[in-house]
């Protein structure tokens, strides 16, 4: 039954009134020419209401004329009539059927991209790679093959190791994995010598393969050989034999950084005023909307970009950047000697502690405040470690 | 034209009842729907709210307390208050309301 009423919805039906003496002559006669009625209520003064389709209607003006009967209709139901009603809106319907296509169209293009996953390649230099295969703004993304791109890419940029490339919506996702390269390794077919890589002190040497050129307790200079590849015999017949040093060479190494003491430092406070310049982005050009000039002297500049987007990934051409300014006022402060001076001490033991290898052991630090003859003050900061200073390097090379 | 005796009106009477009891007996051999061979109604029923009426010739009389129905055997009347016709086709007929009384008028 219900199907039956979906039909009739879907075809559309009237509801009529139909009076007259002869009614049941009148349904007698449209049995017999096959119009469908269904739904009739008798009423009292020789009339009935009826349901009757849209085709089945057209049909009854005759009948009724023949029956002496009168009709009319009390209400029109169904999607035909709900269709009609907006067919007479056609500004409404254009509107409708542009706003698809154009959503259609708008949404066949790339305003997106989005790299992640890259530390050591330029983010800037993977789109740039990715433009050359077509994957960039406003380029059509039906036209592009993931496979192919990924394949491009990685064949172009030596560095990754894995790259995925999705699209969803507008917006084209594109993880990468570096390859973590490999140390450079001597071949240890090929000799080579054992340097310092720093000024060192001497610890302790321990030559596995190679020829000890130093002791404990030596100062060494950067590149100096420690131990060697090339061992002489005392044979002095015999030419010297060519080796592929190895071996660990222990040494006291120092590190210094300096800083100077400041007990007045000038701090930046917001005054609490600030303005903010509003940039219109359409595809990819900047329209700025009634720019003004910075009135401050001092002030922090704060950008925010809003793209216009449905949900994350359908990103249209179409955002905003606000630029807000806020003042800053400087404020020169008086802070105790003693909190300016671990200031600087913490900030020359940074500036020491830089070049600290990892697997550097530091075993002391001294910290020296000096005072300079105009007045000044200034803290320095050595830090002494171990560390094992040799590393390899072809013998006869620079 | 020779006038027809009683005795052969009788004769002829017979000769048709007995035509239709074969074609009764056929039926039930052949089990063929009954209401279309001898063109007698279905009367389908649902408690007393709902009467559906197959092989159906035509609607005679129609109010809300009482409709007749001219079928094949006779006229059908049913008698009920607010009485509406659900659905009519050329096949069938679906009355709806508080049927109460179903009477065959020969």
């Amino acid at each position: 039954m219900l199907l039956l009423r979906l039909w009739n919805y879907m075809r559309g039906y009237v509801i009529i009134v139909v009076e007259g003496y002869f009614l049941e002559k009148f349904i007698n006669i449209c049995i017999h020419r096959q119009v469908f009625l269904w739904g009739i209520k008798r009423q009292k003064n020789c009339t009935m209401t009826l349901n009757v389709s849209i085709r089945g209607f057209k049909m009854l003006r005759p009948i009724a004329k023949k029956t002496g009967c009168r009709m009319e209709i009390v209400e029109k139901r169904g999607l035909p009539f709900i269709l009609n009603r907006y067919k007479r809106r056609k500004t409404f319907i254009a509107g409708a059927f542009a706003f698809v296509i154009l959503f259609y169209i708008f949404t066949s293009f790339i305003w997106a991209i989005e790299v992640t996953g890259n530390e050591k390649i330029d983010t800037e230099v993977l789109i740039d790679k990715l433009a050359q295969y077509g994957v960039k703004q406003g380029g059509l993304k039906y036209s592009i093959d993931t496979g192919d791109v990924v394949s491009s890419l990685m064949i172009d940029v030596k560095e990754l190791a894995w790259v995925g490339v999705s699209i969803k919506g507008t917006k084209v996702k594109v993880s990468v994995v570096e390859r973590v390269a490999p140390p450079e390794l001597i071949p240890a077919a090929e000799p080579c010598n054992i340097i310092a890589y720093r000024d060192a002190v001497i610890k302790s040497v321990y030559a596995k393969i190679g020829q000890q050129e130093v002791r404990a307790g030596d100062t060494v200079k950067r590149r100096q050989v420690l131990i060697s590849g090339s061992i002489t015999s005392e044979n002095k017949e015999v030419g010297a034999k060519l080796v592929h040093a190895s071996g660990e060479v222990f040494a006291t190494t120092w590190y210094e950084g300096s800083a100077e003491v400041r007990d007045v430092i000038e701090e930046k406070v917001s005054t609490g005023e600030k303005m903010s310049n509003y940039t219109l982005v359409l595809f990819s050009k900047e329209i700025k909307l009634f720019p003004k000039a910075v009135p401050y002297n001092e002030y922090e500049k704060e950008e925010t970009k809003k793209r216009f987007s449905v949900g994350e990934d359908m990103v249209f051409p179409i955002g905003i950047t606000v630029d807000t300014y806020n003042e800053n006022k400087l404020v020169k402060k008086n802070i105790g000697l003693e909190e300016a001076q671990k200031a600087a001490e913490d900030e020359a033991y940074n500036k020491a502690a830089e070049d600290i290898p990892e697997e550097a052991e530091i075993i002391k630090r001294d910290v020296e405040v000096i005072e300079k003859e105009d007045g000044d003050m200034e803290v320095n900061v050595i830090i002494e470690c171990i560390e094992d200073i040799g590393i390899e390097q072809k013998m006869g090379g620079s | 034209m020779p006038r027809e005796g009683p005795d052969r009106a009788k004769k002829r009477k017979d000769k048709e009842s007995r035509r239709i009891n074969i074609k009764e007996k056929m039926t039930e051999i052949l089990e063929l729907p009954k209401e279309v061979v001898l063109n007698v109604p279905r009367l389908t029923m649902l408690g007393n709210k709902n009467l559906v009426i197959e092989n159906y010739k035509g609607i005679i009389e129609y109010e809300t307390v009482r409709i007749r129905i001219n079928t094949g055997t006779g006229i059908i009347k049913i008698t009920g208050e607010l009485l509406t016709i659900k659905e009519i086709t050329s096949e069938d007929i679906m009355v709806e309301g508080r049927i109460k009384g179903l009477e065959f008028l020969e």
